[in-house]
């Protein structure tokens, strides 16, 4: 369905210098900055899947995102939506496809909702028979109704959300490419729309292109996962095999009787393994002693049993390390070795 | 065609609905230029007054009248369309209409006939009812023939077509410099001198006059309030509105050559 290949984007922008002197100094200079948005980005999306489409603020996800609908052109390399290269057509690209940007509206400001609608039903010529079904299945999806007759302007953050996924949708778009949709939103409405998306993609099949800073998205929509970083692509695969590559650390927090005997407790060499793989903190004021190990060199019951050869225990507490945390961890490090 | 109407139609009558919204603005701005044509009325009197000479221009004083008010009715037709497209670029929502598909520039133009309606039927006509009754009664000028009002109207149309694909072009600026509010300002009074809105071109040197007429902007102003008043007849007429229409084709063409390298290497702000 699309078809990304070595996509590069560069801005280039006049070179600044400070203060009121630089200010004086640029009226002169004709020192241009390039940026590299996107750097040499390839992948390809098949029909049907959600994929994740995640990086760090400023990491080229938007860019890209404006490529593929035909907004901005590529510096270099090719870009393909259902067949179509998106910066040449862009007219026709825009009829297959439906674009939500979560801190912008699609929809007329001064307009009663129902008037945007009306206007898209012309703009994508679409017939009033499939009118009727698409609305029926948004009211049903988003309760449109609730506030379809109002301005625009005079919906809350969450209405317009739903709002505009509904506009994005009414043409039953091939690829719909959705750029922060829960962003400012409270739970259940980032619920609804969670849902909404999902249902949508069941139903007609819809490839959705989805970048978000919300893990709570990622986990529960999409199969696959994209990561960018300064531009580069630092991982594209599925998100069990992110969490299982990245996520081997699991942490086992127990609560201690004999505070006195956890200090002289050295799990690493009882164990026979490195400290790395196995790393033993211990928080002296709650008598809580953690274990941070590697999930695929030892197993919960060895570390436990290990410990209570020694000392008492009173609680326990599992933890698998958390998506957020690898995220966190991918955007802090850059390249990820041995994608 | 068919097709084209229904998708650009509702821009039109949107346009027209967001003006009824907003009716304060809508007043004030004529109160506003009402305002500007009446300083210009006695402005205009006084130079007739203490000139000695009847016909100044070509223009007789009672004509002169005429011509003030029928320059407040024709200029209701230039509707901007540059402020949209700067507010485009400065938010960044020209991404918004880039995504769908539609033509950026027909849509801008469909707007602007939408205001054009709006301010032509609310104001302007009954300005120009009231100037035919003034003309009638008070100068004692004869009324204007049913064939000057359809030809007038022919040219403000074309004229309306003239400007918005002109400020299209100028509007193209933004998309390099991102702010054009003071070349607006520039635009709006430089356009004052060309178009014949504040100083019939008549009133010019001939060496002036005859490269305004050259110029686009004559032909959006002058052009039809000239054929208004009955100053172009037979071959004249013919060669100043097949002129508008040369102007049409040109700014469309010259349009939209800059829409092409404009959308090549655009920049989209934020998000």
């Amino acid at each position: 369905m699309i078809e990304v290949n070595h996509i590069s984007k560069d801005f280039v922008s006049p070179k600044k210098y400070p203060g009121l002197r630089g200010a004086i100094k640029g009226l002169f200079s004709n020192e241009k900055i390039v940026k590299t948005a996107v750097d040499d980005i390839s992948f390809s999306i098949e029909k049907g899947e959600i994929v994740g489409y995640i990086g760090s603020n400023g990491a080229g996800k938007s860019t890209t995102i404006k490529m593929m609908t035909g907004i901005l052109n590529p510096t270099k390399g090719t870009c393909r939506v259902a067949g179509i290269d998106p910066g040449k057509r862009r007219r026709e690209n825009a009829q297959n496809i439906g674009v939500v940007f979560g801190q912008r509206t699609q929809l007329w400001w001064d307009l009663p909702l129902s008037e945007s609608f009306t206007i898209l039903k012309e703009i994508y010529d679409v017939s009033d028979e499939s009118y009727r079904e698409q609305m029926a299945f948004l009211n049903r999806v988003l309760a449109l109704e609730e506030f379809f007759d109002r301005p625009v302007r005079t919906l809350s953050l969450g209405q317009r959300m739903r709002a505009d996924l509904g506009a994005a949708l009414l043409h039953n778009p091939k690829v719909l490419y959705l750029d922060e949709p829960t962003i400012g939103l409270d739970l259940v409405v980032k619920d609804n729309i969670r849902e909404a998306i999902k249902e949508i993609n069941e139903k007609y099949q819809t490839t959705v292109i989805l970048t978000t800073h919300d893990i709570g998205d990622i986990e529960e929509l999409c199969s696959r996962i994209i990561i960018i970083d300064e531009g580069k692509k630092i991982y594209d695969g599925s998100l069990d095999k992110l969490k299982d590559t990245y996520g081997t650390k699991r942490k086992v927090s127990m609560e201690i009787r004999q505070p006195y005997k956890a200090k002289n407790l050295d799990l690493a060499k009882m164990l026979d393994v490195n400290t790395q793989e196995c790393l033993t903190e211990y928080d002296k004021e709650n008598s809580i002693l953690t274990v941070t190990f590697d999930k695929h060199k030892l197993q919960v019951p060895q570390i436990l049993s290990a410990v209570m050869e020694q000392v008492e225990i009173k609680d326990v507490q599992i933890q698998e390390t958390e998506l957020a945390q690898i995220v966190k961890e991918i955007y802090n490090h850059g390249a990820v070795e041995g994608v | 065609m068919g097709k084209r109407l229904r998708i650009y139609l509702p821009f039109a009558a949107n346009e027209l609905k967001r003006k009824m919204a907003y009716k304060g603005a809508f007043y004030l701005f004529i109160v506003i230029s009402l305002f500007k044509s009446f300083i210009s009325y006695y402005l205009w009197m006084a130079v007739y007054g203490s000139s000695n000479q009847a016909v100044i221009g070509g223009l007789s004083q009672s004509e002169m009248i005429v011509y003030v008010f029928m320059v407040y009715v024709t200029s209701s037709v230039m509707i901007p369309i540059s402020d949209a497209i700067s507010d485009d670029v400065v938010k960044g929502t020209v991404a918004m209409n880039l995504i769908k598909p539609i033509d950026y520039r027909l849509s801008l133009i469909s707007r602007a006939v939408g205001s054009m309606i709006y301010n032509f039927l609310a104001p302007s006509v009954f300005i120009w009812i009231g100037v035919e009754i003034y003309k009638v009664t008070v100068l004692g000028l004869a009324p204007v023939t049913v064939e000057r009002i359809i030809l007038y109207l022919i040219s403000c149309i074309m004229s309306f077509l003239i400007y918005v694909l002109f400020d299209f072009c100028f509007g193209m600026i933004a998309f390099f410099t991102t702010y054009i509010l003071g070349l607006m300002m520039v635009q709006e009074a430089l356009l004052g001198f060309l178009t014949g809105q504040l100083i019939p071109i008549s009133f010019f040197p001939q060496a002036v006059q005859t490269l305004f007429e050259f110029l686009p902007f004559s032909s959006m102003i002058y052009t039809p309030v000239m054929i208004y008043l009955g100053k172009y007849s037979g071959e004249m007429l013919a060669f100043v509105l097949a002129r508008q229409a040369v102007w049409i084709v040109i700014l469309y063409v010259l349009g939209s050559m800059i829409w092409k390298r404009v959308t090549r290497r655009l920049v989209v702000l934020g998000g």
